[in-house]
């Protein structure tokens, strides 16, 4: 019956040719590892936010008085609605811990370098976008957290020279963190933000496709015949393991692996993406005691604090973001392998390690 | 000299660039009344430091919040002018501290200590002290403190009945709030919480140990009402624990099966 049905299909629109082309036929280099896997991980993530927030706006209210009501009833009366809520707040987290891994491994296989510094800038482009879309959801529960969270975070704005106080009056929409702001907050995260992650993710993919994978400068024997930046040409990879069944199994093992530690997270730690703040409503007149962003944020915020002036916190952190986005361009180098780059490898490790340091003390103080 | 504070000040103003980190929590400037009691000697003097163990210090109520007058200005602070009140005599204590207390006045006017106010019965002060004002908690019904007036028998009947009460209340006081931090939509129960204490407060300056009894094995029933809705979403909790803990098995078990069927491609 299957058989027939995909005969019935290649008659018609030449089934087996895409099979052939881009699955059976799309080889991949035979050292392949299991960090290249980080990729087909974050797009379910990605579609599983997408579900998931389609399921949760069926009952959310964004509006300021009906908001974080409407939250509760998703928690407490709607038919598996603490689960749908649970998955899309504990996978934000999840998707940034996963995309920075998955930017981590690019960077120490230097699978950034030339011809591929432009899958590198749409990876980054994408981080800025994640953290972007986490922002703005944070405040749609309009929780005590959401809302002082949201007031911190727009302030920062205001270190910008000269524009700063109108931008932050642009980003709230007013003077303050208000029901203006819940409002072009909730179109950013519902209707824009995914709207653009989902073409950048395309870009990416396309990249990917167009340039080929590359191969880990480890493991066993490489296949990929090098590139030479002379004319375009795809960097493939005969006599390597094809995508399917081979890879699409470790993309599955990854997958599986990944829903395994997602799903603990859910049942047995629901209170990860939270704090008790987040269960109150958001009230302008009271100011927790606590006010922190989320984990991936905290570093940014401790810079802010450790530096004079917010301006030149925010300018030191635009410089090493600046950096990290344009890296391929910086490091020219053709060697890839980790350990034939100590210098890089130093400034990798240091960075992380001021990055978690920087972290763990902004969670801290 | 001068080179030592100049380095001083260096020192402190890179310190202040680094206010936002290092800020202290702000403290209440002290009054005119504790500046001067504070260094007197005994009578004079003696309040201050009882208070400053209190539960009034603790709330941030000063000298001024009971005795009046004028916390700001030293001169003129013990003047009638400015409400200055001084120390009520022994029969006025009640409505002295029942000007913020009305509720427990109430309570007390028509208990049995109440009704032997001013014939050598209790005063707010004799169990709470003054100055150094205790919290009211049951623990201030001791041996030690009833027997001063009285045989301790009724005394030990009521702190029992309202004991078990008390643990109980804060028993599903303590669940509430642990469901309230997940996400549990606990305003309802909170609320019946709120007024089952209350309830149960206007007990504490009862003496009619029937009465306590009476209300006691009440609030129970209430409170038994709370516990069970609070057993029903424990176990709707646990449940979904198990399920999770399924989910989660499969996931392993799937994550395994894949990654074997790719060793067989190898």
């Amino acid at each position: 019956m299957l058989k027939r049905l995909y005969r019935w299909l290649d008659l018609r629109i030449g089934v087996g040719e895409i099979v052939e082309k881009e699955l059976t036929g799309y080889l991949l280099p035979r050292n392949i590892n299991e960090w290249y896997s980080l990729g087909s991980v974050l797009l379910v993530i990605f579609a599983l936010q997408v579900i998931t927030g389609m399921l949760l706006m069926i009952y959310y209210v964004p509006d300021a008085d009906k908001a974080f009501k409407s939250v509760t009833f998703i928690m407490n009366e709607v038919p598996y609605g603490w689960l749908i809520r649970l998955c899309h707040a504990v996978g934000s987290n999840m998707m940034v811990a996963v995309l920075i891994l998955h930017m981590l491994s690019t960077l120490l296989m230097g699978s950034y370098k030339a011809p591929r510094e432009l899958n590198w800038v749409t990876g980054f482009t994408l981080l800025a976008l994640v953290q972007g879309i986490s922002l703005t959801g944070y405040l749609a529960p309009w929780s005590q957290l959401s809302f002082w969270a949201t007031t911190v975070a727009t302030n920062s704005a205001s270190a910008v020279p000269v524009v700063g106080p109108y931008l932050v009056e642009f980003l709230r929409g007013g003077k303050l963190v208000g029901p203006p702001t819940l409002g072009r907050f909730f179109a950013l995260h519902a209707a824009v933000l995914p709207v653009v992650i989902a073409a950048v993710i395309g870009a990416h993919l396309f990249l990917l496709k167009r340039t080929g994978i590359s191969a880990p400068p480890f493991g066993r024997e490489g296949t990929a015949n090098p590139f030479e930046a002379q004319q375009y040409h795809y960097q493939g990879h005969p006599g390597g393991i094809p995508f399917f069944p081979n890879y699409v199994l470790q993309d599955l093992t990854s997958i599986s692996i990944y829903f395994a530690v997602f799903l603990a997270v859910v049942f047995f730690w629901p209170g990860m993406p939270f704090t008790p703040d987040a269960f109150v409503p958001a009230d302008p007149f009271k100011t927790p005691a606590h006010i922190k962003p989320e984990w991936y944020f905290l570093a940014n915020y401790q810079t802010l604090k450790i530096f004079p002036s917010e301006l030149l916190g925010l300018s030191v952190q635009a410089a090493a973001m600046t950096f990290l986005a344009l890296l391929p361009f910086i490091d020219r180098s053709p060697e890839r392998h980790p350990l034939k780059r100590p210098v890089f490898l130093t400034l990798v490790i240091a960075g992380i390690l001021l990055w978690i340091a920087l972290s763990v003390w902004g969670h801290l103080s | 000299m001068i080179r030592k504070n100049t380095l001083a000040i260096l020192v402190l103003a890179s310190f202040a660039f680094l206010k936002p980190a290092l800020a202290a929590p702000v403290e209440q400037p002290e009054t005119v009344c504790i500046q001067c009691h504070g260094t007197l000697p005994d009578r004079l003097g003696a309040p201050v430091n009882l208070w400053r163990g209190s539960i009034h210090a603790d709330n941030g109520i000063s000298c001024n919040g009971c005795h009046g007058g004028d916390p700001k200005d030293a001169a003129n602070a013990m003047t009638p002018q400015r409400g200055f009140l001084g120390a009520p005599k022994e029969k006025d204590i009640p409505a002295f501290c029942g000007r913020c207390h009305p509720g427990v006045y109430k309570d007390y006017l028509s208990s049995a200590h109440g009704r032997a106010l001013g014939a050598g019965g209790p005063t707010c002060v004799t169990c709470h002290s003054n100055h150094q004002v205790v919290k009211a908690s049951l623990a201030l019904i001791n041996e030690k403190s009833c027997t001063r007036c009285h045989s301790f028998d009724r005394a030990r009947a009521i702190r029992d009945a309202m004991q078990q009460t008390e643990g109980y209340i804060d028993n599903i006081s303590r669940r509430i709030a642990d469901f309230q931090v997940s996400g549990v939509d606990t305003e309802k129960m909170a609320k019946s919480l709120f007024s089952v204490r209350n309830r149960f407060h206007t007990l504490f300056h009862d003496v009619d140990v029937a009465r306590v009894k009476g209300e006691s094995a009440a609030i129970n029933k209430e409170l038994g009402k709370l516990d069970a809705a609070l057993k029903e979403i424990e176990r709707s909790h646990e449940k979904r624990r198990v399920a999770g803990g399924i989910a989660v098995g499969f996931m392993v078990l799937l994550a395994v099966l894949f990654h074997l069927m790719k060793k067989s491609y190898d």
